[in-house]
């Protein structure tokens, strides 16, 4: 009896698996997608930059400020601030802006980099750190994933490093 | 039905041919299913990648009817599957940015192409942190398509109808090493791989644990940045440092070593068996799937032939005893065709061993093989459009 019973559960379990495979592409791909979509996850700061802190509206252009990010665990990064400008198109050839990143009003850093009319093009740039909890790169294009002066396709992403210890506030 | 001889030797006809095409034409069916959207594209070389993918799974499918095997069948479309993917990805990579290295560019803006081995080191970040340790995207954009959550959602709806076959029906990164290990005639290393099977086998578990650990404890996917052997054929990190300098030789040495000599010289799948954290992962799925491998101690004569045959050492002495394989089982069906006896058979979990082989083989195949044309049909149908745009035809 109870092989019986084992033998209709068994096959029962292959028919559904069946009905499964038969499903997978039209409704249980998208589905188990969605669900991975709508888990809350986001990608590590270390890849995405963060979370965006403020926008400054420079006209032609807007300069995104994100929050600083901060290693965790052992992470093996220094810690950074990410800043984006966008869209890279309407930058003007040489860019030098003096940027508020921590929103008290006042410049902390000046980054500047030549645009290359061609998007493929090797881009370099220059940071200079306006106050000490920042630290200032030189011809810096994409070293780290804290110091970074790069295109990604509509932007210019921007990465600099943060002194830790006592520089900062 | 005749009984099946050795996987070498070419066996007598097991079905009909009426009986194997009426078999077949349910998949028949179901591969010009999956394709018909492929040849609304209307350009030639669509077209004929479409259409060979249908021939070539239909009728690879009918061979499995028609003469009982599995593995030689399935070994044939699993090892096109291996060289085509990267044919497909490497073109596609260089036509998009003229180079097979991701620049720290693209990881920033989230443009990685996510692959299914990172899984296991994603787990535990995205479970306590809700963090993704990986440079791509969660949804798909247009410079992404294959994002976190698609890619996630076709792995895991795969895996709940193959289980650990997915190691031997979807993996294209299996089907290289499975090329190369079915060249050499003789098999090398096969005293020392018997000897030592059992401490081989624990390596994928030791590196499985030590790769979730670590990239929990890091915040970075550490199979993907050091011991992937795939990404010699895929793409790597672009060199910028002496650290990816380093990254980049120890993807080539893993690869050369594990994916190209070991398997020509030892005829196993040596990274699938000894190496792979995802092989080790995925075994585990194998304890929900409803399809195994058993031994019919009444008819086994402990001859040892299923155990050599077998290109990942999924059995040993005790599990042939005891008339199970072991927990890494992909399901490739090596051991049932080498059998002469016909005491390895395939078998649904909850009926009488070797009571229905043949039906618990048919109800596997169909869901695992309609996977396989969807999926590995795809990529196939890829490589050969890339392969076609190579050729000086127009
Ligand atoms: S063991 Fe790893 S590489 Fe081999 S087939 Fe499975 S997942 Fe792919
Ligand atoms: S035990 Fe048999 S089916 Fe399983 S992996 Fe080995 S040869 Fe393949």
């Amino acid at each position: 009896m109870r092989t019986r019973i084992l033998t209709i559960l068994a096959y029962t379990g292959a028919a559904l698996t069946l009905v499964v495979a038969v499903c997978v592409p039209f409704v249980l791909m998208g589905a188990f997608s969605n669900a991975v979509a709508h888990a809350g996850l986001h990608i590590d700061a270390a890849y995405s930059g963060g979370t965006v802190a403020r926008t400054i509206d420079r006209g032609r252009y807007t300069i995104v400020v994100y929050q600083p990010v901060e290693p965790r665990l052992l992470e093996r990064i220094e810690p950074f601030v990410q800043i984006v400008f966008e869209p890279a198109e309407s930058l003007p050839a040489h860019v030098s802006d003096e940027i508020d990143l921590d929103g008290d009003g006042r410049p902390d850093v000046r980054v500047s980099f030549n645009v290359p009319a061609d998007a493929n093009a090797p881009l370099r740039g220059d940071v200079t750190a306006l106050n000490a909890t920042y630290i200032s790169l030189t011809n810096v294009a994409g070293e780290s994933f804290s110091r970074m002066v790069v295109r990604a396709g509509k932007q210019i992403v921007v990465r600099i490093p943060l002194h830790e210890g006592p520089a900062r506030r | 039905m005749a009984s099946r001889s050795s996987a070498l030797a070419r066996p007598p006809a097991f079905r009909g041919v009426g009986r194997s095409i009426l078999l077949t034409l349910p998949m028949a069916l179901w591969s010009l299913l999956m394709f018909t959207p492929s040849f609304q594209h209307a350009s030639g070389d669509h077209y004929i990648g479409a259409a060979a993918v249908i021939l070539f799974m239909t009728g690879l499918f009918f061979l499995m009817m028609r003469t009982g095997e599995t593995y030689r069948w399935r070994r044939i479309f699993f090892v096109a599957l291996g060289f085509l993917f990267p044919v497909g990805f490497i073109a596609a990579l260089v036509a998009e940015r003229g180079t097979m290295s991701i620049p720290i560019s693209r990881m920033v803006s989230g443009d990685t192409p996510f692959c299914f081995m990172v899984t296991p080191s994603i787990i535990l970040p995205a479970a306590f942190a809700r963090t993704v340790i990986f440079p791509g995207s969660i949804l798909p954009t247009a410079s992404n398509p294959h994002s976190i959550a698609i890619m996630i959602g076709l792995w895991f709806a795969l895996t709940l109808v193959m289980g650990k076959a997915w190691c031997s029906y979807a993996c294209f990164f299996g089907g290289i090493e499975e090329g190369f290990a079915a060249l050499p005639k003789r098999r090398r290393l096969h005293r020392f791989i018997t000897r030592f099977g059992a401490q081989l086998r624990l390596i994928p578990w030791a590196i499985l644990v030590f790769v979730v650990l670590v990239s929990a404890a890091i915040f970075e996917p550490v199979y993907c940045m050091w011991l992937c052997p795939f990404k010699a054929v895929t793409e790597f990190p672009a060199v910028r440092n002496v650290e990816t300098a380093i990254q980049m030789v120890v993807f080539i040495a893993l690869f050369v070593g594990l994916v190209v000599v070991l398997p020509y010289l030892t005829k196993k799948r040596t990274q699938c068996g000894f190496f792979c954290p995802f092989g080790a992962f995925q075994s585990l799925f194998n304890k929900i799937n409803l399809f195994e491998i058993r031994i019919n101690r009444e008819k086994c004569v402990d001859c040892g032939l299923c155990q050599t045959s077998c290109p990942t050492v999924a059995l040993s002495k005790d599990s042939i005893r005891e008339g199970k394989t072991l927990l890494n089982c992909m399901k490739c069906g090596a051991c049932v065709d080498a059998c002469k006896k016909d005491a390895a058979v395939w078998h649904l979990k909850g009926t009488p061993v070797a009571a229905k082989p043949e039906r618990a083989r048919l109800l596997f195949l169909y869901g695992t093989w309609a996977l396989a044309t969807m999926f590995g049909g795809s990529v196939l149908a890829n490589g050969v459009h890339t392969l076609i745009g190579f050729l000086p035809l127009k």
